[in-house]
């Protein structure tokens, strides 16, 4: 039981981090319809440059390093959307273009992320050194320091998207892009703030995740994957649907884990996500796109 | 599709539909028996070895434009069908000692079954909704591989061993590339023939560039949504699983490899930089792109970042591919 208690706090904290992935990718997907593919691989270079700030070169402390590693990342992400993402807006099949391009810039960030650091894994020191005991079990502060970040920052989101008036301007785009512009919003900045925000926030968590997994060029994929599921299981373009299905599918993973290993994770979850689409097509919360 | 094809039949953008008679068969055969011809002629193996990579890569990338293209159903999972024919007919023969030629027949049938049983939860999603689907099946394949290991699937070593073509007597070996270069060539031909000529020409072309254009308005008109995509799924996997087959044959060896990145990508920039749903595009990108990625072989780590540029370019320069340049010119000349 303390065991199980253990893999579940462990299962809860992966959840909020996949909070994040699913969150920036839902949110590109509601406002700009595009299904960016090069989420996994800005995740990667999220840590590697959280890696370069911290540990690997410059040496600053954590709380210095994590704002100019968000400016960086949104700067990055507003130019990947500027240049690469909206000239395709224009184009007939812009769906399978923008797909098509955003896989041509996983290759190229993977290729160029192994050739900058190398085929070899990065270790990342924990942010918060020590254990933290919980009903028995016994829990690496690290993870609890993750749980606790990766939640402020999903609750901040979810109040910025509710209560601010550019909050609001975005959920307007992402509900009728047309009619939002009909009323002075300028759909074009809502789609490079949420691209941007969205590499902000693969890219914390993939700093954030950094300590407990290697950082390698490929490592990104296969929380992609998982961000990909949790979305489509949550419901495209629905950020709320990504923070639920982001916890069902934790906590799942955190049974599967428990009882029949970790390589059973995907299996299951695939199995889950076939069975809810089945009955849902649309996902937990979704609508269908237009 | 009598109404279909009078509703289509106003002037129109020539990529939108195609049709393609007597002249463009007899081009397309021309174009074959000087394929053919070159095989006598050339004696370089590593030419022949690149050559023979073309066509199995245009067996591919057709099976996926049919779906992609023509039918507009965002489907990512091709390279898993490539696998499924590739480890399907690698193993009949290998481990349960099929005659090479039979399994790579069988292993397309079981392909376009595996193709059926993909396209049943897909065609209940819609838009990027199969992409994420059948991507996630592609990052998923590797681990089933893995896992399967206990059923002949050689694991992370890959499946070894598979014994060469034999027919009457005559020893398709990995060396004798000049055998092989026909015996693909041949494959190739028919299957692309069979496809662009023949499965798109009929009905199913029509209703499945109708569905794609207008799906409501083809339903209404009677055209069975449900089952040309289906057909389209089952065609594009059977296709595909012939050329994995063919590829496991050649090479004598599957490994997981096949499901990597490389291999996505390439097929991606092929499909990128032909042009999709317009032949001879993606056939024309599958000779570029393999050509290509043999010449930068020697810029080592460099090649696989030059193709993501490649695509990336591509598609921002060129968003129809290199076929439009055709279009273009003949619209310049033309309906000035």
């Amino acid at each position: 039981m303390q065991q199980f208690a253990e893999i579940l706090s462990g299962g809860i904290s992966q959840s909020a981090v996949y909070c994040l992935m699913a969150f920036g990718l839902s949110l590109v997907y509601g406002t700009a319809r595009i299904l960016n593919f090069a989420h996994g691989s800005l995740y990667t270079t999220g840590a590697y440059v959280a890696w370069v700030l911290t540990v690997g070169g410059l040496n600053l402390p954590m709380l210095a390093a994590m704002p100019l590693l968000v400016v960086i990342l949104y700067l990055f992400g507003m130019v990947i959307e500027k240049t690469v993402v909206r000239p395709l807006r224009s184009t007939k099949d812009w769906k399978i273009n923008t797909m098509m391009v955003t896989l041509g810039l996983a290759f190229i960030l993977d290729n160029a992320n192994s050739m900058i650091f190398g085929p070899i894994g990065k270790p990342m020191p924990p942010f918060f050194e020590g254990t933290v005991t919980i009903f028995g079990a016994v829990v690496s502060s690290h993870r609890i320091g993750v749980l606790i970040i990766a939640l402020l920052i999903v609750i901040g989101l979810e109040l910025f998207l509710q209560r601010t008036p550019f909050g609001q301007a975005v959920r307007a785009v992402s509900q009728d892009s047309e009619g939002a512009a009909q009323v002075g919003i300028n759909a074009n900045r809502i789609y490079s703030f949420t691209f941007g925000l969205s590499v902000v926030l693969t890219g914390i968590a993939g700093m954030l995740l950094a300590p407990l997994f290697l950082i390698s060029p490929l490592g990104g994929w296969e929380l992609f994957l998982k961000a990909f599921v949790i979305v489509v299981l949550g419901g495209l373009g629905s950020t709320r649907g990504a923070v639920v299905a982001a916890f069902i599918l934790g906590l799942i993973e955190s049974v599967v884990i428990f009882q029949l290993g970790a390589s059973w994770t995907m299996p299951v979850w695939l199995v889950t996500l076939l069975i809810v689409l089945m009955i849902r097509p649309q996902g937990l919360m979704g609508v269908w796109a237009k | 599709m009598s109404i279909l094809s009078i509703y289509f039949a106003g002037p129109r953008d020539p990529s939108l539909m195609q049709e393609w008679g007597l002249r463009q068969a007899v081009s397309y055969w021309i174009g074959v028996a000087v394929l053919s011809t070159l095989g006598f002629l050339i004696d370089d193996s590593y030419i022949l070895h690149i050559l023979i990579l073309c066509f199995i890569w245009a067996i591919v990338v057709t099976g996926w434009d049919l779906v992609l293209g023509y039918a507009g159903i965002f489907n990512y999972a091709q390279l898993v069908f490539f696998a499924i024919g590739a480890y399907g007919a690698g193993m009949l023969s290998a481990k349960a000692g099929v005659d090479p030629l039979m399994a790579i027949m069988l292993g397309g049938v079981i392909t376009g079954l595996f193709g059926l049983i993909i396209a049943l939860p897909c065609l209940r999603l819609r838009g990027e909704y199969i992409a994420l689907f059948t991507f996630a099946i592609h990052l998923a394949m590797p681990a089933l591989i893995l896992k399967t290991k206990s059923w002949g699937t050689g694991g992370n070593m890959g499946l070894l061993g598979i014994p060469s073509i034999d027919v009457m007597g005559l020893q398709f070996t990995p060396i004798d590339k000049q055998y092989w270069y026909f015996f693909a060539l041949i494959i190739a031909s028919i299957v692309i023939y069979l496809v662009y000529f023949v499965v798109l020409q009929k009905r199913m072309g029509h209703a499945l560039e109708s569905l794609r254009d207008s799906d409501e308005f083809a339903c209404s008109l009677g055209v069975n949504q449900f089952g040309y995509k289906l057909l389209a799924f089952f065609v594009s996997a059977l296709v595909t699983g012939i050329a994995g087959a063919l590829y496991a044959h050649y090479t004598s060896v599957v490994t997981p490899r096949i499901l990597g990145n490389e291999f996505f990508l390439l097929a991606m920039v092929m499909m990128a930089i032909g042009g999709i749903g317009r032949f001879p595009g993606v056939i024309i990108g599958a000779f570029i792109v393999t050509i290509a990625n043999e010449l930068l072989r020697e810029t080592g780590n460099f090649r696989l970042l030059i193709l993501g540029i490649a695509v990336v370019l591509t598609v921002l320069v060129l968003p129809k591919g290199i076929v439009s340049l055709y279009d273009r010119w003949i619209k310049r000349n033309i309906f000035q």
